[in-house]
């Protein structure tokens, strides 16, 4: 698999602050990429970098193995955080105009539009102004208006912002149907679900550093710490008793509040490597009604803490 | 890449001569202008003869003005013997309007004129009688006095002047090539063509910096920028709009000057019910003159107005919303407002240093020279400052698109001008 992007030792500086600080990334060609950090990290810089918005201090953009040109804008789409449109100006009309800004000729542009409002039963809009329309009308809109030129490389900053559930699913659908019609799509986000759910791969940008990069499941399992939870009825000091030998054992707190009555959770440590999980599962039927029984692998937002933690706890370079 | 300059400038033209308050400003500026040239005109015919005649009863014991006394205008003289009182109250008398008593030695003693009327009289109506017995107690003098021919020696003592001006013209061989000028005609002209540069430049300047405003704090400014560069965008706007401008500048030109010929036309149908100025100012008015004024109208107002609109397009990226602008566009506004308060003077001396320097400086020349240019102005000064003001444009607006692709992604604090100009030297 090859890459589409490849951002080299990517540095910007503004006055008195440095953005962005000798990042690399490489996004392979098909994959769904999340592009993570807290709240001023450099995210939004390094996504107008890509998006030659603003050209960075220093540091190279490959695209397609090449050399970034000025052209391939029209290979991107992008769906800005802070979503924007003409408010005094018709839906179609506005659309039109972007899509042609994209490079598309009127008439494919018209073409195109009309399938996307079409698909998202939108048609009847078309000559209404946009301030007229809801905020979640008005992001499917520039939903379409982003994905209109079929670009290559789909950049989507924080998408799932100001959509209900119903459309956020749609629109997580729309963004996953595009993958697998052979799009690659950056994900700027702070929603760590969305990311365990649709990312492949990740980069975690914090203090304008690059300080966690690869794919999803390497990093959860590299961060995993080979523990197993188990969620059960019954008496926990018989269990621990019972597993004397082959785990250490930790009381864990509910997942839910709604089973705190209900349901007793441990973590379990194995002592050494090699142990079956199948012997474990066994010993613990015997004393307890398991209801679950599980690796502990540590969700992306677990590790998002914990890198960022780690990275702020550090000296700086 | 042009295409999309185009696009853009496309969009900017159709949102804006689409918007109800082009379409209005543009139908109501020139009914406005109409209606003020027209309205003295319409007065001035109608407005003397009034729809019903109003008798005046005139009791006259001198026997001078009575008989001298014409009918007319709405006025109707009627002559009576009754002495004042008993006239008042006679029953033939009771719908006259007024009464005019004529004292016995009124040729003596002209202030014995005494007007009652029923309801208060107008101004037009005192005048017809004041200047209607004042010419009988004078024919009267003149025959009093017994001097033979008196009234033709009078009246050849009276004098009347006028002043024909010539502008001596270089080309012209002789006096009668020398075009006729009227300083008065330039005077119009050149107050006129300054002052709608200014409104213009203001108008329009302030139109893009709302415009700028208004695309950051949508935030669209983000996905545009996308797909084309600031630069374009910037330019496009700029553009886009001087289009508009002179769209509306032409329909007012077409609006105005079909409704002014329609009103020479109809209302004043021969040239000598003109006013005397504007008979002049028509009269200098030859095809020649016209094409050059023109002419450097299009280039000053072209310069200027996008030498000011990259400036206010700069403010504009800088701020959120356009209470913010106050202070920042100080430095555009001034020289603008100077412009307009020097052109007073330069309209009293086309020809003094400070005429001469504030119409090659870039910044006031787009008002200055056009108000100069009636006058005559020798043209290497109108190519010098026009070559500087495209020069000018041509730098301020390299900054300008500096300034303006930083500050379309700065929000919060609102800057100074020394942050905005910092941001001319960060790199795009």
């Amino acid at each position: 698999m090859s890459d589409i992007l490849c951002a080299r030792n990517i540095v910007k500086q503004y006055a008195g602050h440095r953005a962005l600080d000798d990042v690399s990334l490489s996004v392979p060609e098909g994959s769904v990429y999340g592009l993570l950090g807290p709240n001023g990290a450099g995210k939004t810089t390094l996504i107008r970098i890509i998006n030659r918005i603003t050209a960075p201090d220093s540091g190279t953009l490959e695209f397609d193995g090449r050399p970034m040109r000025a052209d391939d804008i029209y290979r991107i789409g992008y769906l800005p955080e802070e979503r924007g449109l003409y408010k005094k100006m018709k839906v179609g009309e506005q659309a039109l105009y972007l899509a042609r800004l994209k490079g598309l000729s009127r008439a494919d542009a018209r073409a195109q539009l009309e399938k996307w409002f079409c698909k998202f039963g939108i048609m009847g809009w078309w000559d209404r102004k946009i301030d007229e329309l809801s905020k979640g009308m008005a992001q499917k809109v520039q939903f379409i208006v982003t994905v209109i030129h079929r670009p290559r490389l789909l950049i989507f900053d924080e998408p799932f912002s100001g959509f209900d559930p119903i459309n956020a699913q749609l629109l997580r659908d729309e963004i996953l149907n595009l993958r697998n019609e052979g799009a690659t799509v950056i994900f700027s986000t702070h929603n760590m679900a969305s990311v365990e759910e649709i990312c492949d791969h990740i980069t975690l940008i914090n203090k304008s550093r690059n300080i966690l990069t690869g794919p999803v499941d390497e990093i959860r399992r590299s961060w995993g710490t080979g523990t197993y939870r188990v969620d059960f009825t019954g008496d926990p000091t018989v269990l621990a008793a019972a597993l004397q030998g082959l785990c250490t054992t930790e009381e864990a707190a509910p997942e839910a509040a709604a089973d705190a009555g209900r349901l007793q959770s441990l973590l379990l440590k194995p002592e050494r490597d090699g142990i079956p999980v199948r012997e474990l599962v066994g010993r613990i039927n015997e004393t307890v009604e398991i209801h679950g029984f599980r690796e502990s692998v540590p969700s992306m937002n677990d590790i998002f803490i914990k890198a960022v933690e780690a990275s702020n706890d550090s000296p700086e370079k | 890449m042009n295409s999309k300059i185009t696009l853009i400038i496309q969009r900017e033209f159709n949102q804006r001569v689409r918007k109800r308050s082009f379409i209005i400003s543009t139908i109501l500026m020139p009914i406005l202008m109409v209606g003020i040239m027209a309205v003295p005109v319409l007065i001035a015919m109608y407005g003397s003869s009034p729809s019903s005649t109003r008798e005046i009863v005139v009791i006259d014991s001198s026997g001078v003005v009575a008989p001298a006394l014409q009918s007319g205008q709405g006025i109707a003289f009627t002559p009576t013997t009754m002495p004042n009182d008993s006239a008042r109250t006679a029953p033939q008398y009771s719908g006259a309007y007024g009464f005019l008593v004529v004292g016995p030695q009124v040729v003596e003693n002209p202030s014995e004129l005494t007007l009652y009327t029923r309801e208060s009289s107008t101004l037009a109506i005192e005048s017809n009688i004041r200047e209607q017995a004042r010419q009988a107690i004078y024919q009267k003098r003149v025959e009093q006095a017994d001097v033979p021919g008196l009234d033709s020696i009078l009246q050849r003592l009276q004098v009347r002047t006028t002043l024909t001006t010539y502008l001596l013209n270089a080309q012209a061989d002789g006096g009668e090539a020398a075009k006729e000028s009227s300083s008065a005609a330039s005077m119009v002209v050149s107050y006129a063509m300054g002052f709608i540069i200014y409104m213009f430049i203001f108008i329009y300047g302030a139109a893009i910096m709302q415009g700028v405003i208004e695309e950051k704090s949508n935030r669209i400014v983000e996905v545009i920028v996308s797909s084309v560069k600031p630069f374009q965008l910037m330019m496009g706007k700029i553009v886009g709009m001087a289009l508009v401008a002179l769209t509306q500048f032409a329909i007012w030109v077409v609006l105005i000057g079909g409704a002014m010929l329609a009103i020479q036309h109809f209302a004043l149908g021969s040239a000598d019910a003109m006013p005397a100025e504007l008979a002049s100012i028509v009269k200098s008015l030859d095809g020649m003159y016209l094409l050059k004024m023109t002419g450097a109208f299009l280039i000053f107002f072209t310069g200027g107005y996008l030498l000011y609109a990259s400036m206010f397009a700069a403010v504009g990226s800088a701020v959120e919303n356009a209470q913010d602008t106050q202070q920042l566009q100080l430095p555009i506004t001034i020289p603008l407002i100077l412009a307009i308060v020097v052109m007073m003077n330069v309209m009293r001396d086309p020809t003094s240093t400070v005429a001469f320097w504030f119409s090659i400086i870039p910044f006031t020349s787009p008002i200055i020279m056009i108000a100069r240019m009636p006058y005559g102005v020798p043209a290497w000064e109108v190519a010098l400052s026009a070559v500087l003001l495209y020069a000018t444009f041509l730098l301020i607006v390299s900054l300008a698109a500096k300034i303006y692709r930083t500050g379309i992604f700065m929000y919060g604090k609102k800057p100074t001008l020394a942050e905005m100009l910092r941001w001319i030297r960060y790199k795009g």
